[in-house]
């Protein structure tokens, strides 16, 4: 812990949540007891953030290599379930590293993630990352050589849950979530366009029911109807089906359409 | 069940690379089937061949050890070798001693730890009387053979019954006895046999016979002076059952032996009888071989042990008595090959001397009709080590690109919460899948092949097996094996006689090449070559070995697959758990 106030900077990024209601509940670190620097001057609902906090980054540092240059470094912040979170900051700030540490892809160097209070790094991240997690890439990840449903049962298979339909019932259904037809789930990612991968990544992303939905880029190379249409579906599942959606993007658009803006400072020594 | 069941749809969805795997696989699999199943045949051969059959075995002197123990000695003493010879004296001495006598033989048999039974013949020979004459062509013809081998014995001192204390100590079965020996047998117009028991019988050196009339005489001594003849000499003397012969003593007119004639019996394998050569003289041919019990010769006191107290009491030089002596055949009879590698053992603790060596022409024929088993079982261990070799390695290489290819696929099953070591175990069960369809086509490949490749390959065996040693006979006129004292022996007797002899008798046995290993020792001929590297045998090469592919191949087959298998998935396991998603993604994006 040695230092200060980088980290600060993301207080100012609360301004942008110019957008509803509940400014409230934002920032909270878990930690009164370090308050010191760190969380100045944040929103000060502390106490009823351990409810609704699903994720949280506590005092959180992270370097690719041990010792080597700190991608992001004492970075705290909370996500609460029914909103739509948006990472922004310049190419460089860390959001990639963000997303990969929320979604339990890897383990920060200092600090630690909570889910549900609980530190990931005492829970199997595989767990983590097959129930509780939908992640949606930036490249979407889908296996090209599989069918729309075939990626999507993958997943639900791979959850180990068990569910009270059957499984194409269920893939039709989330197919009709994010707006596609239902002859595509027998069709080969490869012969999809990228906003149609985008959303059967989405459809992925849905099938298990994780509380926690991040997504990487989800509109970068999107036109603006796809993206508006795409930004729809996230806001629903965060309002109507109270999830926490975390989008990580560098678009103001879509950081306008989020509930809450959480900016990165780029990183500066000095 | 989430693992097989991806792992069966990948392995569906990637038909074109698992067909390669499967053929390649396929391939390695046929080879190893072939491989195994002929290592399996010969095994089974050799276990099999002799394991239900009787073994004969016999105990021989190892004279080279003897000579050389004796010329050590008599060097150490120092006395005659100053002349640069050789001290015969001693040397003839030592093979003199050498001879096993009767009461040797059977304790070595009550030393034995497994089940043996034993027969023995002894064999001497007598003269004609005026009304009791042999079979013979010409009479002139018999006397000069006979003068000219008796001359030759005695011309060269005592070698002759060194010989015939030799033929002794050999003691083999049936074909025991070379040209020397013969040489100082052949001074009596008959051959006369006894037998201890009806296997000896059945063994008889001139081959097995039927009675044509009466019966075999019995082996107690109830029954002594009892004797079968030939039909032939029956016929020449006009003889039948229930007359009485009466022969001499070769060394001593005056000494005459009476024997009761209670059957006539015949050679079955007849073309023996025409055996004798210009020196085999009257009592080498068959026709003119006397049958009797044990019994009834030491009645007449012409058994092996009371000739040989004879013949050491006399001088060593006087070789007249010494060619008198009878011969003891004894052969230990044993269940099994492995009941004969006992009994050799055990012989060997009870206190045989080491210049004694303990031998089964039934297993040395056995062995030798396998070297061209032997030999396409190593091919066939070669053949299966270098294709396990490559097949393990073409396995991992493959595997290891597959599973490069495929990085980007565990990326995304990882990043989606797969834990690596299913993704791993998904891995491997897709190649334990390809492989095992590719080995159970290979096996079946394999199984149909194994038979009509292994027998082709064995076929080569044999015949590259027959040119080596016709290329011998081509290269020397004769087998190139009887450079060995056996020959020596025959040259000191008569060498022009001796060498057609034993082209005689090789002829004969190229001939006879067909037959079994058992029937072989049998029918040899009194003339040929026989001792320590001193003959060519018939030997009818195993040429045929069911290769079959049992239940035992298909287990080691598909052990040897999951091994392959593991081996190259251990590879593409390491691989797998290398990668962090994040990187894989990194990459991608």
């Amino acid at each position: 812990m040695t230092t200060t106030t980088e980290t600060d900077k993301t207080t100012e990024t609360d301004k942008t949540t110019e957008t509803d209601k509940d400014t409230t509940s934002t920032e909270t670190t878990t930690s009164t007891d370090r308050s010191e620097d760190t969380v100045t001057d944040d929103r000060p609902e502390d106490a009823t953030t351990a409810d609704t906090a699903v994720l949280a980054l506590n005092h959180v540092s992270y370097a690719y290599t041990k010792g080597g240059k700190q991608v992001i470094h004492d970075l705290s912040h909370t996500f609460e379930a029914g909103r739509v979170h948006a990472i922004t900051g310049p190419s460089g700030a860390g959001k990639t590293t963000v997303l990969s540490l929320l979604s339990g892809l890897t383990s920060p160097t200092e600090g630690r993630i909570l889910y549900k209070g609980k530190d990931l790094e005492r829970t199997n991240r595989y767990d983590f990352r097959s129930h509780d997690i939908g992640v949606i890439f930036q490249s979407f990840n889908l296996l090209p050589s599989l069918t729309v449903e075939e990626n999507i049962v993958l997943s639900m298979d791979a959850s180990g849950k068990s569910f009270d339909r059957p499984k194409p019932e269920i893939v039709r259904e989330l197919l009709a979530k994010v707006r596609l037809a239902e002859e595509y789930a027998n069709e080969r990612i490869l012969h999809l366009s990228g906003g149609e991968q985008q959303r059967v990544a989405i459809a992925r992303a849905l099938s298990y029911g994780p509380d926690v939905i991040i997504a990487d880029e989800p509109t970068g190379n999107l036109d603006l109807a796809t993206q508006d249409d795409i930004m729809r579906i996230f806001r629903e599942l965060a309002h109507s089906e109270g999830k926490c959606v975390i989008i990580v993007t560098h678009s103001p658009d879509v950081a306008r359409q989020s509930d809450e803006v959480f900016e990165l400072a780029p990183l500066r020594r000095r | 069940m989430f693992i097989v069941k991806n792992a069966v749809r990948s392995v569906t969805r990637n038909k074109g690379r698992n067909i390669l795997i499967v053929i390649i696989v396929a391939i390695i699999a046929a080879a190893a089937t072939i491989g195994l199943s002929i290592r399996d045949a010969a095994q089974t051969a050799r276990d099999e061949g002799l394991q239900n059959t009787t073994v004969t075995a016999t105990i021989s002197v190892d004279r080279e050890k003897l000579m050389s123990q004796a010329r050590s000695s008599s060097s150490s003493s120092g006395s005659s070798s100053s002349d640069g010879k050789p001290d015969f004296d001693a040397m003839r001495s030592a093979l003199d001693q050498s001879s096993l006598t009767l009461a040797d033989y059977l304790k070595y048999a009550k030393a034995s730890s497994v089940d043996v039974s034993t027969y023995y013949t002894e064999e001497t020979s007598v003269s004609a009387t005026d009304d009791f004459q042999p079979v013979e062509s010409s009479t002139s013809a018999s006397n000069s053979s006979s003068s000219s081998s008796s001359s030759s014995s005695s011309s060269s001192g005592s070698s002759g019954s060194d010989n015939a204390n030799r033929g002794d100590a050999q003691g083999q079965g049936g074909p025991g006895g070379d040209g020397g020996q013969m040489g100082g047998m052949t001074q009596g117009d008959f051959s006369l046999t006894g037998f201890s028991s009806d296997t000896a019988v059945a063994n008889a050196r001139n081959g097995s016979f039927t009675m044509v009339d009466g019966e075999v005489f019995g082996y107690d001594s109830a029954s002594n002076g009892e004797a079968i003849i030939s039909k032939s000499l029956a016929d020449f003397n006009d003889l039948s059952v229930g007359d009485t012969i009466t022969v001499t003593s070769p060394t001593d007119e005056s000494v005459t032996y009476k024997l009761k004639i209670v059957g006539i019996y015949k050679n079955t394998t007849s073309e023996n009888t025409t055996q004798s050569g210009p020196m085999g003289g009257t009592s080498q041919d068959a026709a003119n071989a006397i049958y009797t019990s044990v019994s009834t010769l030491k009645s007449l006191g012409l058994d092996s042990d009371t000739t040989a107290k004879a013949a050491s009491s006399s001088s060593s030089s006087d070789s007249s008595s010494k060619t008198a002596a009878t011969q003891l055949n004894f052969t230990y009879v044993l269940g099994s090959k492995s009941d004969y590698e006992t009994f050799a053992k055990d012989v060997e603790k009870a206190g045989l001397d080491d210049t004694y060596t303990v031998q089964s022409s039934d297993v040395e024929n056995y062995e030798a009709s396998l070297v061209p088993l032997d030999n396409l079982a190593k091919f066939a261990l070669t053949l299966l080590i270098i294709v396990l070799a490559v097949g393990a390695v073409v396995l991992i290489v493959i595997n290891l690109f597959n599973i490069r290819e495929r990085k980007y696929e565990v990326g995304v099953l990882t990043a989606i919460g797969v834990r690596k070591a299913k993704v791993a175990a998904q891995f491997a069960v897709e190649l334990l899948i390809v492989t095992m369809i590719g080995i159970a086509l290979g096996v079946a490949g394999g199984a149909a092949a194994s038979v009509p490749v292994s027998n082709q390959l064995l076929a080569q065996q044999i015949s590259s097996q027959e040119s080596q040693a016709q290329s011998q006979q081509a290269q020397f006129g004769r087998n190139a094996d009887m450079g060995g004292p056996d020959q020596q022996d025959s040259s000191n007797t008569d060498s022009g006689s001796s060498s057609s002899d034993s082209a005689d008798s090789n002829s004969y046995d190229s001939s006879d090449s067909t037959g079994s290993s058992g029937t072989q020792s049998n029918a040899q001929q009194s003339g040929s070559q026989r001792g320590p590297g001193g003959m060519q045998r018939a030997i009818s090469y195993v040429s045929n070995v069911n290769a079959t592919v049992n239940f035992a191949i298909v287990a080691k087959m598909v052990a040897i697959g999951l091994g392959l298998t593991l081996l190259s998935a251990l590879a593409g396991i390491i691989s797998v758990i290398r990668y962090e998603p994040l990187q894989i993604l990194a990459d991608r994006s």
